[in-house]
């Protein structure tokens, strides 16, 4: 059974397992007698990869089949500021499992969106988990919060997703909120229209959101950067994949 | 020529069972596609068996008992009871006990036939939908047809023979009261099922687990679907088998009562309007096609429209060509409209087209505790319309009647029941399709079919719940006419016994009957209600256990236990129903025994005018907030995941044992309460302590 390394995001961990990945997922979402439940987003690493920093060949010999011959489901080989540890070039491919334990798994692409007029709402998923509106697009955006030297709040890598505003974008003030599930609303309009009228070009809105990621709300994918560069991994759209991923979709529309 | 229209009553009874039999044949041909498939319907076909298997064999105790006291009761011949005189006749209570048995076998059987056709339909649509929307709609529209006509024939059959045999409306009324005993306990039954299963696969499964509906990793899943089919199938049917009996023969009774040379075609006269309907069903069936739009709901309400008009147009030349006093076909068109007008303005209340599901979808932001205010609100506004149908039906049929010669003001009332009643086999036909799609949708999603059938299956569901949300509306306001005749006819019948009734709110006992009767409605609702919450809790704890136990379920690698859900379901509802039946049976009997005939005509009044309203609210309250949680899904006021959503789901939860347990069994109490007391007349008029 072939070992594999991923990198959990909720939280950040890097794990050894036996499983596949869309095994892993469930696994990790459902849970088994340990209880441990939710939404979970994690990344397949290089299984060559190696670091000073991470006790990696040390996990790898513990995880061996169990003595019935099962797989061995996880040994955590480093929990806490795991990500900005990790080279780029080892991230492979990003796993987004739905609560109920569905999994999609979708390809990095070195293209980065086009840059679309109006404000932006970003959900933080590493290192920190906030909700915040920006004026800036998502290539802006890391770059202010990754490597822009004059900003005060800096993080060395960050891995984030960009959620759907709908009209709020162009017209936070009147705009349709149409199917956008956010709580406190009339707060998500307050932040996007200060962006407008002040001289602002971040803020805050939610310091840690207490439901997972709505993912049939992201609108272009996840975006993974560190200090030498920006990654995007698209999520296909809404036809794609009610076409080719039936399941998770409606798991994912719950 | 009036026992001439018996024998084409049996005649036409006898074609609809054989066009139901045809038809039950015909969906058995069909496709009932792989392997998979065939797999989950047989969980849901073998679900449905063992509920039916325990509940039928509770029904037949039941049965039993009640047909030796019938018979004993009935062998003594207390016509005479008011000059102090009473025979005994023991063939006269074997007669009435058979009657009763009679009417407990045929409604049985019509859900029986119902049940088989629809649990094998249910895959069948399902498959046919995968080729295209309108053969799974062809399919599952055929086998609720199996259903409207079985039961109206079966109905029709039963009442000609007996009263070709007997000459008696009043043994017609034993076999009413077989088919209402069996009615109330499916019904109730079915509910109680039905709702403990969904409440409980929704709470663990959606809310705590996180799983989509229909999700094969519910161990509720197979009840949740087993339920649709004995609550809305078997429960349904059942309900209103026992209503269209029940107004037919409530009619008949007032007919006799008239007297005079007209007595037997006024007697008769009900039976006619139902063979007439069901010539019309026959017909109208055959207007149901999806046209061009692709749209079953239109397709459902065209068979509905032309099965009325057909009617109307064979009683106007029956009453023309048959000498029959115009009054009568008035009475009739005036119940038939009122009906249909009823149960489309009924769609007013539960439709996403209008305000009431509209607005609660749209306060649903504002938290679960505004969504049950307003809809609950609407739901008590939407009584207004029914309210006054049936009002209007009342008086517009009573003066129309009261100012002819022929008839009585009271038999108009009885010949609108009738009316409204006669075109139940397509009522019913549209109604049993609701959860057949229901069934299907289920299936394609636990068999993994493609997403375009379960798309085709959703759009076949949706006009299945609007045929669900008429049929609810029509069924009560029949109801409540019903026990208007049949309350009339409680009179006529202890008068016949040379005792007057006199139901006069200055009289204490009978101020103290309405009080009491009043009570029984919002009782038997709790009954039913705390049952299924009840049932649910246990469910859930089993739900929560086999994910806690066997946590291979969820990831998809282990099958769960459904059998021990559905058995639950099963073991819960059956054993719930004991309360409520003592209520329907006995408490009428006790009021009656203790505070007399006119205390027992107060109860009547009580309960039928409670009973109505109660039934409208939630039936009505339920459907909206259902339909509003269906709205905010649709991408409204935040979507699937916002506060709204959360709150919709809340105020669905609620509306479930409203609309699907309390509200419809209310039709069967009201009316089960009245044949009780019509039934046991002539004994309460004999012996009545006070």
């Amino acid at each position: 059974m072939a070992v594999h390394m991923y990198l959990s995001l909720i939280p950040e961990a890097l794990i050894a397992s036996m499983l596949e990945p869309e095994e892993f997922g469930t696994y990790y979402a459902v849970g088994t007698e340990k209880k441990s439940r939710g939404q979970a987003i994690f990344f397949e690493i290089d299984p060559k990869f190696r670091s000073e920093l991470f006790r990696i060949e040390e996990a790898l010999e513990r995880c061996v089949p169990h003595d019935d011959g099962s797989p061995k489901r996880s040994i955590y080989i480093a929990i806490y500021r795991v990500l900005e540890n990790i080279p780029l070039k080892a991230i492979q491919k990003l796993y987004l499992t739905t609560q109920d334990g569905r999994t999609l798994g979708i390809e990095p692409t070195a293209k980065l969106p086009k840059e679309e007029n109006g404000l932006h709402l970003y959900r933080e998923v590493s290192p920190v988990p906030p909700l915040v509106v920006s004026t800036l697009g998502p290539k802006s955006f890391y770059e202010l919060i990754v490597k822009s030297p004059t900003s005060l709040v800096k993080v060395p890598a960050i891995c984030f997703a960009e959620l759907r505003l709908g009209n709020l974008a162009t017209d936070p003030l009147h705009g349709d909120v149409g199917d956008l599930p956010y709580s406190n609303m009339e707060h998500l309009r307050k932040c996007l229209v200060d962006l407008k009228t002040k001289s602002v070009s971040t803020k805050m809105v939610d310091r840690l959101p207490t439901s997972g990621i709505p993912y049939r709300t992201i609108k272009n994918g996840f975006f993974v950067g560190n200090e030498e560069k920006l990654i995007h991994f698209p999520l296909p759209d809404e036809k794609e994949l009610v076409e080719k991923h039936y399941r998770w979709w409606r798991s994912a529309t719950m | 020529m009036e026992q001439l229209w018996l024998y084409i009553g049996i005649g036409a009874g006898i074609l609809s069972l054989g066009v139901a039999v045809i038809l039950y044949f015909w969906v058995l041909r069909q496709d009932d596609g792989n392997d998979r498939t065939r797999e989950v319907a047989g969980w849901i076909r073998k679900g449905a068996a063992s509920y039916l298997k325990r509940l039928y064999l509770a029904l037949t105790l039941v049965a039993v008992v009640l047909s030796f006291v019938i018979a004993i009761v009935f062998s003594f011949d207390l016509t005479a009871i008011g000059n102090g005189s009473a025979d005994v006749r023991p063939i006269n209570g074997f007669i009435m006990a058979v009657a009763f048995i009679a009417g407990s076998l045929c409604s049985a059987v019509a859900g029986y036939m119902g049940m088989a056709v629809a649990v094998h339909a249910n895959v069948r649509s399902a498959v046919g939908v995968s080729d295209n929307l309108n053969k799974g709609f062809r399919i599952a529209f055929y086998a609720g047809s199996v259903m409207g006509l079985a039961m109206v024939g079966l109905a029709v059959i039963g009442m000609c023979l007996i009263f070709l045999l007997t000459g008696n409306p009043e043994i017609v009324l034993g076999f009413s009261f077989g088919a209402s005993a069996l009615a109330l306990l499916a019904k109730a039954g079915g509910g109680i099922y039905t709702k403990t299963a969904d409440i409980a696969a929704d709470l663990v499964g959606k809310v705590e687990v996180g799983i989509p509906e229909d999700d094969p990793r519910n161990p509720a899943v197979v009840a949740d679907n087993v339920g649709d089919n004995v609550g809305d199938v078997a429960g349904m049917g059942a309900d209103i088998f026992d209503s269209y009996v029940a107004s037919t023969v409530a009619a008949m009774l007032l007919g006799f009562a008239i007297g005079g040379p007209d007595q037997l075609k006024y007697t008769i006269f009900p039976l006619i309007l139902c063979t007439l309907g069901i010539f019309a069903s026959l017909v109208g069936i055959q207007f149901v096609r999806v046209g061009k739009d692709g749209k079953p709901g239109n397709a459902l309400n065209f068979g509905t429209i032309a099965t009325t008009v057909i009617f109307s147009i064979l009683v106007a030349l029956l009453v023309i060509f048959g000498g029959y006093d115009f009054s009568v076909l008035w009475s009739t068109l005036i119940g038939l409209v009122t009906g249909v007008v009823i149960g489309f303005t009924t769609e007013f209340f539960t439709s996403e087209d209008f305000k009431p599901v509209l607005e609660t979808a749209k306060v649903s932001d504002s938290g679960a505790a505004i969504t049950i205010i307003t809809g609950f609100s609407y739901g008590l506004l939407s009584i207004f319309p029914s309210i006054i149908g049936i009002a209007v039906a009342t008086l517009g049929s009573f003066y129309i009647s009261q100012a002819s010669e022929a008839v009585t003001g009271i038999y108009g009332i009885g010949i609108s029941a009738v009316g409204m009643l006669s075109i139940s086999g397509m009522i019913v036909s549209s109604d049993a399709y609701g959860p057949i799609v229901d069934n299907a949708r289920g299936i394609a999603e636990m068999a993994g079919m493609k997403h375009e059938v379960i798309e085709r299956a959703d759009v076949l569901d949706s006009a299945g719940n609007t045929a669900k949300a008429i049929t609810k509306g029509f069924s009560i306001s029949a109801a409540a006419l019903t026990v208007l005749a049949l309350f009339a006819a409680y009179s006529e019948v202890i008068e016949a016994r040379g005792v007057s009734v006199e139901i006069s709110l200055r009289s204490p006992l009978v101020v103290a009957g309405v009080w009491l009767g009043a009570m029984a409605p919002p009782i038997f609702s709790a009954l039913t209600m705390l049952s299924v919450t009840h049932n649910a809790f246990e469910m859930i704890e089993e739900i929560r256990e086999q994910f806690r136990e066997k946590p291979g379920i969820l990831a998809g690698t282990e099958l769960p236990d459904y059998e021990k859900c559905v058995r639950l379901a099963a073991q819960g509802a059956l054993s719930s129903l004991i309360l409520p039946a003592f209520l329907a049976v006995g408490l009428p009997l006790l009021v009656g025994f203790l505070l007399g005939p006119d205390a027992l005509g107060g109860f009547l009044g009580g309960a039928i005018f409670t009973g109505v309203i109660f039934a409208l609210l939630m039936a009505n309250a339920g459907g909206l907030w259902d339909n509003a949680k269906k709205y905010i899904e649709t991408g409204q006021f935040g979507g699937v995941g916002s506060d709204a959503h959360k709150a919709g789901v809340v105020g669905d939860t609620v509306g479930d044992p409203f609309k699907d347990t309390a509200g419809p069994s209310l039709n069967t109490l009201i009316t089960v309460m009245s044949l009780v007391s019509s039934l046991f007349a002539p004994l309460i008029a004999a012996f009545h302590l006070f």
